[in-house]
């Protein structure tokens, strides 16, 4: 396996795909290198061309979780949600750009099942065990998705600079279809570079977990609040990160059987979410 | 002298009668209570060394030429190999040999649960024995895998012939009870996830078998290996200096031992066979998961009338069915008690010792069971307990050997009585409440073990005995022992251990056995020792023998006199003085048991289910306490385990095709140090003064014991909620506590009917 230092974010985006993919932390990417999740013959490294560090409300997208929590610039539920992210290890090396496109933990999908996501006819965990798994957007894959940063970035309408375009978080996630089965609208040799948060009057990240620390999310909650608007997003609830309209639309989740508890836990966060935000 | 005795041998509840040669046990016990080192807090003797990564584990055995094997596993929980071609996986770069079924009996060619060991390859590198793997030609017919441990049970799939107790007329116990409750509890798949992988270096060298391994059991792998391999059991050597984890798991050689030894054969080099992660999570045993269908019946003054256990574990393809019901039949002073324990024979990965295997799991139900007594009886949980207080073993009518677990009641009651106190820290969401459990298990050890001393000129002592020390802190415990007998401090005795060809035999570090087993050879060793350092002492200074002991560092005559110890031991010159000790027998006729309690505090936030553990005290009863800093350790650890056990753990399956689901340690969630709660440990430590010269039993498993039913008695002190299922999940406490509020509802809906009928 071959490991290349691009000169620019350009020259780096064009080498992608054909056995060429991007690294930056790697606390996802290395696991599933060595899991056979995906090939790679040449490693991009991103660190010198992908921008770090936060300036006026800009995130670089090869800051790491670490610095993104500590850093006061920043809405509440964005650190909060970094702060409630893995393990300290894990969070001084992974970054927010690779946090968002991180792949589901569905353990299905993790051990190579001919799932639906993998380009399989049916999704597994539908009829197996799923208690990890999604109460929305899950008729053809009921994988969670894993960011805790990520919901907290839906919620306060973030947009995303890449190689190519701006973007709304929102349309970096897409739900499977037969015809294509990405969870991101990410183009193969498109890399996010910078993010730009808008500032909330008030914000919040809740999470709930199986242990008190380094668990994903079984139901992150996001509020943040602009004016007389308040927006909500749920981590780990579908299998990308779920802007709620309402309180009320938890009550048009589609649960699973063993994931009908997601959405009791879902009601009472999204209720403290909501009373946690001073009022103006 | 050594004597022919009848005698009984107990080992994780399994007890067997049979005839030993044992040597007499001669000495006195010493007075109860801390001595000069015993009883006295030692940290680690070897904690600078594996502080600093000097401490050589199996993982770090590095032998020059060493070869690493890859295994090939089933990832069908039930199917046949119709073909397999390991010509690719010869041909593959830096592979030396390559072993399929037939090649070694730990090789399956009909795999009978995801994960076991089909065929096997031995290459330069791991990385390279990977990837050869990759290139095995396997065609399997997948069957249809046997899952379901009632429809098991129904079809006769068992492991072994159900085992049915019973005592007195439980149908009569029933008639009897004023109240009766009956609950079916369930307790899951857990791993022992030890943190050095089970693993073995082999190595031949002119006919003789060199066996590094991690591993609680020296000679039981070298008698294992021998017997397999038809090699006399001398030419069979085993080594493990330091050992990273076993938990149960690791009491025997294992299939990678025998992989490594045979790879290591074909090729004449060393082999090293170590089990990755995922392998760690699939292959090598677990706590199996159980189905406790439970009956306990009261009169009014709570004294019980029947306690009735139906017992199904999940054994899995093969295996042993643990004494689930044990606690049942033992905690109690119950006339009427029926325990059926069913092993449940599936295509799932096979058990393996785990931590009081059977104890766990049944003390979960029986303890919950009698708490839901307690509420029906209107009774305190404690007082409930006391008043079925068991006096003796009412399994077979013997004397306890010890038992002071009404003390461990008694010193309970001061923590018990913060109950209110707590209950009224609930605000909002979050409910607060108290639970206790009992905990019941074996641990008195036996024979046979030995030990040697050496005493050199310079006054240093070296115990010696090829024994383990699994991480449990046994170099510490053996080298206080010796300290004490000797009248040394601590800094001078050196304990070598972890090499049959070092040393005597020594005991299993299993069923609590260490330190009862180990800590009495010991002691009779340095004895001996003590008592030659006399001999020469009294004809040096014209006195008789019986005016003479040895004490801090010096021999000391009874009218006063004291002179250095090394005065003595400088006259050997380059002779030494050489002591040998045994474990003598256990007391005959009478049933040796470790006793405890445990009380948890927990907050249950009952619109998210989250549960929390503020505080754990933990009261037991295991004889005299050798080194109280390293039995705290065993109880903090035996408790952080069983939070595990009790709130995360939970191994998955795919109910489909019995693939396990939970391979790495993000699905599998073993407890952080943010789960762990303010631990309290206290003992009783008052020496058994039946039980050899030492009085100690282990405490190796009682820790665990008691741990999750304290928690569920919490919950339910705190909510009302009786969760019945580990782990205690988000999905399991909102569930508990929505069947809570339907049932107060429909008690609510009875009573306004009852208020309308009446009016």
């Amino acid at each position: 396996m071959k490991f290349v230092r691009p000169e620019s974010p350009e020259a780096a985006a064009s080498s992608l795909g054909n056995g060429s993919v991007a690294l930056a932390g790697g606390t996802d990417l290395v696991p599933m290198l060595r899991d056979g999740l995906v090939q790679a013959d040449e490693l991009v490294f991103l660190r010198d061309v992908v921008p770090r560090g936060v300036q006026s409300g800009r995130i670089g997208a090869g800051t790491t979780l670490a610095e993104l929590e500590v850093d006061p610039e920043l809405p509440q539920a964005l650190r909060e949600a970094c702060a409630a992210s893995a393990s300290p290890q894990l969070r001084s090396m992974g970054t927010i750009g690779g946090n968002l496109l991180q792949a589901t933990r569905c353990w299905y999908w993790r051990l190579r099942f001919p799932c639906y996501l993998h380009g399989g006819d049916r999704c597994h965990a539908r009829q197996g065990t799923h208690r990890e798994h999604a109460i929305f957007g899950n008729d053809r894959c009921a994988s969670a998705h894993p960011s805790d940063p990520a919901a907290a970035l839906l919620a306060l309408g973030a947009r995303l600079q890449t190689t190519r375009r701006e973007l709304p978080v929102a349309d970096l996630y897409r739900l499977p279809t037969e015809e294509n089965r990405n969870l991101t609208a990410l183009e193969r040799d498109e890399l996010i570079l910078e993010l730009d948060v808008p500032t909330p009057d008030a914000s919040v990240y809740l999470k709930a977990m199986d242990r008190r620390a380094w668990s994903f999310a079984l139901v992150g909650v996001a509020a943040a609040r602009f004016g007389a608007e308040t927006r909500l997003a749920l981590a780990g609830v579908a299998p990308v990160p779920w802007l709620l309209e309402n309180p009320s639309a938890l009550e048009q989740s589609t649960p699973l059987p063993g994931t009908a508890y997601k959405v009791e836990i879902a009601r009472a966060l999204v209720r403290r979410a909501l009373a946690s935000l001073p009022t103006t | 002298m050594a004597r022919l005795i009848r005698t009984e041998k107990e080992v994780e509840g399994h007890y067997t009668e049979q005839w030993i040669v044992v040597d007499e046990d001669a000495l006195d016990q010493w007075p109860a209570g801390p001595l000069q080192t015993v009883g006295k807090p030692a940290p680690r003797v070897d904690g600078r060394e594996r502080a600093r990564g000097e401490a050589t584990y199996t993982a770090d055995i590095q032998l020059p030429g060493m070869l690493h094997a890859a295994v090939l596993r089933s990832p069908h929980a039930r199917a046949r190999v119709r073909s397999l071609s390991l010509s690719s996986v010869l041909a593959a770069p830096g592979v030396r040999a390559v072993l399929e079924p037939g090649d070694s009996h730990v090789l399956t060619d009909e795999p009978g649960y995801h994960g076991a060991a089909v065929a096997a390859v031995a290459a330069d590198t791991f990385a390279q024995a990977r990837a050869a793997l990759a290139q095995a030609a396997v065609e399997w017919e997948v069957l249809e895998p046997l899952l379901d441990p009632d429809q098991a049970v129904e079809k006769g799939s068992l492991v072994s012939e159900p085992n049915v107790s019973e005592r007195g007329a439980t149908e009569r116990g029933v008639s009897e009870a004023e109240a009766v409750v009956e609950a079916e509890y369930r307790t899951q798949t857990v791993l022992h996830n030890s943190l050095e992988t089970h693993q073995a270096v082999c190595v031949w060298e002119s006919g003789r078998l060199d066996v590094y391994i991690s591993t609680q059991f020296l000679w039981g792998v070298r008698a294992t290996v021998a017997e397999q391999l038809e090699l006399p059991p001398d030419k069979v050597r085993v080594v493990c200096n330091f050992m990273g984890g076993g938990f149960g798991s690791k009491n025997g050689p294992g299939e990678y031992t025998f992989i490594a030894a045979e790879l290591a054969r074909r090729t004449g080099r060393p082999v090293r066979c170590a089990l990755t992660r995922r392998e760690e999570n699939l292959a090598t045993g677990n706590r199996n998961s159980t189905i406790q269908r439970l009956t306990a019946g009261a009169r009014s003054d709570g004294t019980l009338t029947v306690l009735k256990g139906d017992y199904v574990n999940s054994v899995g393809f093969e295996g042993w069915s643990p004494s689930t019901g044990g606690p049942m039949e033992l905690l109690y002073a119950c006339e009427n008690v029926r325990v059926a324990e069913h092993g449940a024979k599936l295509n799932t990965p096979p058990n393996a010792a785990f931590r009081a295997p059977g104890f766990v799991e049944g003390t979960f139900g029986l303890e919950c069971l009698m708490d839901e007594l307690a509420a029906r009886l209107d009774l305190d949980p404690l007082e409930l307990r006391m008043r079925n207080y068991a006096d003796s073993d009412l399994v077979d009518g013997r004397p306890f050997s010890s038992k002071n677990l009404l003390e461990c009641y008694r010193r309970a009651q001061p923590h018990w009585a913060r109950r209110e106190e707590v209950r009224a820290r609930s605000q909002g969401p979050w409910k607060h409440g108290m639970g206790l459990a009992s905990q019941v298990w074996y641990g008195g050890g036996g024979p046979p073990s030995y030990a040697w001393v050496r005493v050199g000129s310079d006054g240093r002592v070296q115990v010696v005995t090829a024994m383990q020390d699994i991480g449990t802190g046994s170099r510490t415990a053996m080298a206080q022992i010796a300290a004490e007998e000797l009248g040394l401090s601590l800094d001078r005795i050196e304990v070598s251990l972890g090499d049959t060809s070092r040393g005597p035999f020594a005991s299993i570090s299993a069923g609590s056995s260490t330190i009862p087993s180990m800590g009495p050879a010991v002691r009779s060793a340095a004895a001996d020792a003590a008592r030659q350092i006399v001999e020469i002492a009294a004809q040096r200074y014209h006195l008789e023998e019986r005016v003479l002991s040895l004490r801090n560092g010096h021999i000391v005559s009874a009218d006063g006199g004291s002179w250095p110890i090394e005065e003595i031991t400088e006259l050997l010159g380059e002779g030494q003085i050489l002591g040998k000790g045994a474990r003598g027998p256990n007391p005959t006729g009478m049933r040796t048991l470790t006793f405890g309690v445990q009380l948890a505090e927990v907050a249950v936030d009952i619109e998210t289910g989250e549960v929390l553990v503020d505080r754990i005290v933990a009261i037991h009863d295991v004889g005299r306490v050798i080194n109280p800093l390293g039995a705290s350790s065993q109880v903090e650890g035996g408790i952080i385990q069983g939070i595990g056990h009790t709130l995360s753990e939970d191994r998955l399956l795919d109910p489909g095709t019995g693939t396990v689901l939970t391979q790495t340690l993000d699905a599998y969630k073993l407890p952080t140090i943010a789960d762990v709660p303010e631990i309290v440990a206290e003992f009783v430590d008052r020496p058994d003064e039946h039980l050899t010269n030492l009085g100690s039993k282990g405490l190796g498993e009682p820790p665990i014991i008691p741990t999750s039913a304290a928690i569920a008695n919490a919950i339910r002190d705190a909510t009302g909620a009786n969760v019945r299922s580990l782990p205690i999940t988000r999905e399991e406490m909102l569930r508990a506590l929505r069947a809570a509020r339907e049932r107060e509802g429909l008690e609510r809906t009875a009573e306004t009917v009852g208020e309308v009928r009446s009016a």
